[in-house]
């Protein structure tokens, strides 16, 4: 007998709205099929309708956890449109604040993964270190998630002396923190037996699906653009790409929670070299017509914007590839011939964010038919 | 007269003590610790231990919905069936004092019977409530039930084996005379794979499967809402007191009374420091493990817990 087992858009495993359809034969799953668009926001269509600066704010409510790599990946594509180059300062504490968010990410991913599996108290203490960097954010931005610190042209606090010594505190408490949610993940028998070998994504599958960030690089695939296409001050920091051969959950996890402990390493780095000087230079709104793409990696991997420009205050196109959005496409390769029990784990080892991966379709609500308008027909609006 | 004066003590026993009320109000109260035990052990300050009384207060106030697609008679008997059946395995297990309220020549084999019965309430709850997810949860609940009451169905036969008697009263007085069972070194063995069972039985973590909440909602108790909800909370709570209960009798000599500095204590003190303790055990495993899956953990009863049982059972045969 198949059993149709409805995940989402209302389930305890996801916090967030998406729908997954999952066939079962007692426990093992034969078919998924997932629908997204629950949350869809017309981003990237307001982008165009306000100018450059508010954008920012815009930029940072893509997506609530990796809010800072998307402004500053979007100043940054700014900065290649007006040709800006900003303070050698602003982009040591930009890559500062990313490396901070990539831990809180990782701490947070950690923390949902072990209440996936039925782990509640690592639950509870990933969440508990986890409030340590984000206090740390809050000393530097003022602002525990939305920091709101890049701008166009540089960034609009700056990390004072008085900070570091601290900053250098907060990271040494968190390696410590971390060191033991390595050995715990590396030995517990529970979590070895629930996330090894489960929701596997093959080195050839993942280079198909073109997953990104730290889903393929636990396939194997040695990607990270903080070394393939450094922007800011990458090229000077020296850390390791993490990768891990076996592509299973516990590979997923062990990426992430290796990269915490090179963010911190890159962190110090960048307290002990961070030079002086200006926090951001003078900028001219109105940029001529030009195109700039910008590729950072964000905690959850590769995101990319393209912004046109059209000689106004106000962008012509913004488009936004996030993420999440690149890696759904290897999410039925990791889920089919798996357990009903591994749903959550598995959905979640991919650290999905649906605020990032919803898209609009157009259906024909009467024939149940989607249509594609083109470049014309959506334009014609303006006009 | 006298026959009224015994089916009146039936009765009391039946409802207040150590029937329904008290072992509700000891179940509620213990459980209220579990979770302020489980919030401090989290990190958190976690509820007053008073909070399952709020709980269940304020579930008894709600909406009780039963969804049309369910087996309405099915749906609604099988909370009461299960609060039902633990009221009456008090009767039968030693509580104020060494024997019980009722005494029956084999009784441990129908305790085992009453004590599955709030897992096959619950089974019929789930498969009758027409939702995926209780289905889903009912179907684990069988499989786990296959492994966790293999393993503890032979503890109990090695212990009974040890003693020669299936009679609940004569294994509390043996252990009065002969000391505790679980330091019996043939039996300890079993003693480890029963407190595994009685986790599974619980369905505390790592073998909360039937209803591990990021996989299916609530398992069986996904459709229950209100008092029904109410009463299997309280079936939850009462649940533990009963296996730990029994657990006490079995292997640690059961409630015995005390002489401390000329004051003598109550066994119902002893019945409650010991439950409380085996409660507290079993919180601690479940706040230190992760769920397993529902084949590892079958996997897991048939293979150490089957083993270790049946080493006690081929030691006590053996070595006399």
């Amino acid at each position: 007998m198949t059993l149709v087992i409805p995940v989402g858009p209302q389930h305890p495993a996801l916090k967030e709205p998406g729908f997954f359809k999952f066939e079962a034969k007692g426990e093992e799953i034969t078919k998924v099929d997932f629908y997204l668009g629950y949350a869809h926001r017309g981003i990237e269509e307001t982008f165009a309708r306000r100018n450059y600066k508010h954008n920012i704010y815009l930029s940072e409510r893509v997506c609530g956890i990796c809010n800072i790599c998307h402004s500053s990946c979007y100043t940054q594509a700014v900065e290649k449109l007006a040709g800006i180059d900003p303070p050698e300062r602003a982009k040591y504490i930009r890559a500062l604040i990313a490396e901070f968010e990539r831990i809180h990410n990782h701490f947070l991913w950690l923390g949902v993964a072990a209440h996936q599996i039925g782990f509640d108290t690592l639950f509870m203490l990933a969440m508990r270190d986890r409030e340590i960097v984000m206090d740390m954010r809050e000393m530097i931005s003022g602002n525990r998630v939305h920091s709101a610190t890049n701008t166009i042209g540089g960034v609009r606090r700056d990390v004072t002396p008085e900070q570091v010594p601290k900053l250098l505190k907060g990271l040494d408490k968190l390696e410590k923190a971390m060191d033991y949610y390595l050995n715990l993940f590396q030995s517990d028998r529970t979590i070895i037996a629930r996330c090894s070998n489960v929701g596997v994504l093959k080195k050839e599958d993942a280079i198909k699906y073109c997953a990104v960030g730290p889903v393929a690089r636990a396939s194997g695939v040695e990607t990270d653009l903080r070394k393939e296409d450094p922007a800011g001050i990458y090229s000077k920091l020296s850390f390791d790409v993490i990768t891990e051969k076996d592509g299973d959950v516990l590979a997923r996890g062990m990426v992430r929670l290796r990269e915490v402990m090179e963010s911190i390493k890159m962190s110090r780095q960048i307290l002990r070299e961070i030079p002086g000087g200006p926090l951001r230079v003078p900028v001219e709104l109105k940029i001529p017509p030009n195109e700039a793409i910008q590729r950072v990696e964000a905690p959850r991997g590769e995101l990319l914007y393209y912004v046109r420009s059209n000689g106004t205050e106000n962008p012509e196109r913004v488009r936004i590839r996030t993420p999440s959005y690149a890696t759904w496409s290897s999410f039925s390769t990791m889920m089919v011939g798996g357990t009903v029990a591994e749903i959550p784990i598995v959905i979640w080892s991919i650290d999905p964010c649906f605020s990032c991966t919803d898209r609009v379709t157009l259906v024909d609500a009467k024939t149940g038919k989607a249509k594609v308008y083109t470049l014309e027909e959506l334009g014609r609006r303006h006009k | 007269m006298s026959e009224i004066l015994s089916i009146l003590y039936f009765i009391f026993s039946s409802i207040v003590f150590p029937g329904l009320l008290f072992v509700s109000f000891i179940g509620l109260l213990y459980v209220g610790i579990d979770r302020k035990v489980t919030g401090h052990m989290q990190h958190r300050i976690g509820p007053p231990i008073w909070q399952e009384f709020l709980d269940f207060g304020k579930l008894m106030t709600k909406e009780d919905i039963t969804p049309k697609a369910a087996i309405t008679p099915i749906f609604k008997a099988a909370p009461i069936l299960a609060l039902g059946s633990l009221a009456a395995v008090m009767l039968l297990l030693p509580v104020s004092s060494a024997f019980p309220t009722l005494m029956l020549t084999a009784d441990l084999i129908v305790i085992i019977y009453l004590l599955n019965i709030p897992g096959i309430s619950m089974m019929l709850g789930g498969y009758s409530s027409g939702n995926p997810f209780g289905i889903a949860g009912a179907g684990r609940y069988m499989v786990q039930l296959l492994g966790y009451e293999l393993v503890f169905i032979m503890s109990i036969v090695a212990v009974a084996a040890r003693v020669g008697s299936l009679n609940l009263a004569t294994v509390v007085s043996y252990q009065a005379t002969q000391g505790w069972l679980a330091l019996d070194w043939r039996l300890l063995p079993a003693v480890i794979a029963v407190f595994i069972a009685a986790q599974g039985k619980l369905l505390r973590a790592p073998f909360d499967i039937p209803e591990a909440e990021s996989e299916i909602v609530g398992g069986p108790l996904t459709e229950y809402s209100g008092p029904k909800l109410a009463i299997w909370r309280v079936v939850y709570d009462v649940e533990a007191i009963a296996v730990a209960a029994l657990l006490i009798s079995l292997l640690f000599g059961g409630p015995v009374t005390y002489l401390i500095g000329g004051v003598q204590i109550p066994a119902i003190v002893d019945f409650l420091i010991k439950t409380f303790l085996i409660v507290m055990l079993t919180t601690v495993i479940r706040n230190i493990l992760a769920r397993v899956r529902i084949d590892q953990a079958l996997k897991f009863y048939w293979t150490i817990g089957v083993l270790l049982t049946l080493i006690s059972v081929i030691l006590v045969l053996v070595v006399k």
